[in-house]
């Protein structure tokens, strides 16, 4: 079990069983996405209160749910970094941070463009909107720091700890912001998720959607990686061979 | 007391140095030298423990730093670049707070070792009214107060005229005789009798 | 030799002991963020409305957002000077728990920072209009609410001490994560206006600080030894 661990944590490794898997979760990737983008746009059955715009909801839930994935993944990333000193899940939680704030914005417009037309405004204080968006700040603080910090091994031990205070700083954010929302607006406007009945012809889409989403972020978060992985190890033999062979 | 094996440090890309090993005794003097950015500093700082960038071990009389830290800090003194002195504070108040870090101090200890570094007089004024050679005795007096066993000394000389000088090759010389151990920088030549020299180069 | 060693307890009072003494020798370090809050607090008035029933509603809102910017405006100077002169080399190499002395450090910011934005809260409320019911309330929130800012804060000074150039990245950092103290601190005040019991926020604030004073520090300390690197 740990001598699995230890060799997870090998860029070299990494790089070659990404490079075997990538193909086959691309190819996953895209035929879920098709068949979720067809079904959704040309299929699911207009909502009785929301017309077609119920159909964003295929987008804005699965990128709102992933990006409550971020920051656990940045912590449990950083605390492998500052008690393993695994370089690899460095590389990981310096390509998540942007990828989680690219998410998360997606998440916000989506979520904006459905408020307009259900709630009739582009933004109103709703809280899951409230939390996304102070979830946005949080990463970018994260961006910020990485990028202010010259020394690579400092950066990644800094950011390592500013992870694992933002992961729990977003739960307890996201349980204030809940509470103070429900104490200003009592009548909670309309649930996001559709209140019309949720049958099978709504929600198989929608978890074609998610997961086809969830490998959307697999394969964006192996890319990146594979990239930072061959701009650190650039100096290391292996890589080198890699370059001159290519 | 202190021993080093097989030490490696890069910095941005960049090999200070590999495969350095040596060992510090009871008694001994070390004087680490080397050109500009040959890693002085840095190897400094990796064996007080500020520096966790590097490979290999070190061991405080046999044993890993990390599994003794506050046993090692007890019986170390650390003076760097910057000295560690506070502009508004006056030098007695200075060392009262830096020296009680590690114990108990009076104030007629502090006051002696003050004077004895020819600082009479300026106890109570404000050390940015000082010069810098004065801000380095400032932090060289805790060497007469501290009971510290390893003096890890960064480049102490520098600010120092020549009586300074004298002085602290002096306390280095009393400090070895007396069973402790120095790991100390600088470009200046050292007079002392049984002084080993590591070299970076 | 070892029986003259120190203990924890007080190389902790000689650190708080040092920190206030510089705070007490830089005059500006207790007037500067005094100074500020009472501005900022200052501004609401004449940026929104003078009418003294808007301001009374919003008081409290304006209360805790400038106790939360003097607040961060006032932390940059926890740990840089002690970087810059080489004393935080010697609090990193102290036989002791970096856990107290980050403490230390963070109360004597709180005594000389927090502390009198605290005392003098009554007074801005009075100019705001705020109903004198929740005096106490906004108080107490205060009281309990700004060390959580201060412990808090030390994390982002402590991770960026050794940056050369900071500008905002600071409040970029700090300010997303004081959310939940603000919206626990003017909570209370409004709902205690609104008739409900003050003892529940009061619970919520103190779990808070306890919850702070027991990881921030520890944070703070790890982030101290990175950036000393």
């Amino acid at each position: 079990m740990w001598q699995w661990f230890f060799k997870l944590g090998s860029p070299k490794w990494f790089y070659e069983l990404s490079g075997k898997w990538l193909p086959w979760l691309v190819a996953a990737m895209s035929l879920l996405l098709v068949i979720g983008i067809t079904w959704a746009l040309l299929f699911v059955p207009p909502d009785y209160q929301q017309g077609n715009t119920i159909r964003i909801m295929y987008i804005h839930v699965p990128f709102a749910s992933i990006s409550l994935a971020f920051f656990p993944l940045m912590a449990v990333a950083g605390t492998i970094t500052l008690v393993w000193r695994m370089k690899l899940a460095d590389m990981v939680a310096k390509t998540a941070a942007p990828l989680g704030a690219w998410f998360t914005a997606l998440a916000l417009i989506s979520g904006s463009i459905w408020g307009s037309d259900i709630w009739g405004t582009w933004w109103i204080w709703d809280g899951r909107l409230t939390s996304m968006l102070l979830q946005f700040f949080l990463l970018v603080g994260v961006i910020s720091l990485r990028s202010a910090l010259e020394d690579t091994d400092a950066a990644a031990k800094a950011c390592a700890v500013l992870s694992i205070v933002g992961c729990i700083n977003v739960f307890v954010i996201k349980y204030s912001v809940d509470w103070w929302n429900t104490l200003h607006q009592p009548s909670s406007p309309i649930g996001m998720a559709g209140d019309s009945a949720n049958g099978p012809e709504i929600w198989v889409p929608l978890v074609i959607m998610i997961v086809a989403v969830y490998l959307f972020f697999a394969v964006s978060l192996i890319l990146s990686t594979r990239n930072e992985i061959l701009q650190r190890e650039r100096r290391s033999k292996w890589v080198q061979e890699l370059l001159a062979s290519a | 007391m202190l021993t080093a094996n097989a030490l490696c440090c890069e910095r941005d890309d960049r090999i200070l140095f590999r495969h350095l090993s040596f060992e510090l005794g009871e008694g001994e003097v070390l004087q680490v030298q080397g050109s500009n950015g040959s890693g002085k500093t840095t190897l400094l700082r990796i064996l007080c423990g500020l520096n966790e960038g590097y490979q290999g071990a070190i061991r405080w009389y046999g044993e890993a730093i990390a599994d003794q830290v506050e046993n090692f800090f007890a019986s170390l003194l650390y003076i760097g670049h910057r000295v560690g002195v506070n502009k508004v504070l006056t030098p007695l108040e200075n060392l009262r707070w830096s020296c009680s870090l590690q114990q108990q101090v009076s104030d007629g200890a502090i006051l002696a070792a003050l004077a004895e570094f020819g600082l009479r007089g300026f106890e109570e004024s404000q050390c940015f009214t000082l010069s810098a050679g004065q801000q380095q005795r400032v932090a060289l007096a805790r060497l007469l107060i501290n009971p510290a066993r390893l003096w890890i000394l960064d480049e102490p000389f520098t600010t120092l005229d020549s009586d300074g000088v004298a002085q602290l090759e002096n306390l280095l010389r009393q400090h070895a005789q007396s069973g402790g151990s120095v790991l100390v920088t600088t470009h200046h030549k050292l007079s002392l009798s049984p002084l080993e020299i590591l070299s970076l180069d | 030799m070892t029986e003259r060693r120190i203990t924890t307890a007080a190389a902790f009072r000689a650190t708080l002991a040092r920190d206030l003494l510089i705070a007490y020798k830089r005059k500006n370090d207790i007037i500067n963020p005094f100074m500020f809050f009472l501005i900022v607090a200052t501004l609401f008035p004449i940026g929104i409305s003078p009418d003294p029933q808007r301001l009374g509603e919003i008081a409290a809102g304006v209360l805790w957002i400038s106790a939360l910017l003097a607040a961060m405006l006032s932390m940059d100077n926890l740990y840089r000077a002690d970087y810059e002169d080489g004393s935080l080399e010697q609090l990193l190499l102290s036989p002791h728990p970096l856990y107290f002395m980050v403490l230390a450090k963070n109360i004597s910011h709180w005594l000389v920072s927090g502390l009198p934005v605290v005392l003098a809260s009554p007074l801005i409320a009075y100019m705001l209009n705020l109903p004198t019911d929740v005096y106490f309330a906004l108080f107490m929130t205060l009281l309990l609410g700004t060390p959580v800012l201060s412990l808090l804060g030390s994390i982002g000074v402590a991770l960026t001490v050794g940056l050369g150039s900071r500008g905002l990245i600071l409040a970029v950092i700090t300010l997303p994560m004081s959310v939940p103290v603000l919206i626990a601190g003017t909570m209370a005040v409004q709902q205690t206006l609104n008739g409900a019991p003050l003892t529940a926020y009061l619970a919520i604030l103190g779990a808070m600080l306890l919850a702070s004073i027991t990881l921030a520090p520890l944070a703070s300390a790890a982030a101290l030894r990175i950036s000393i690197n």
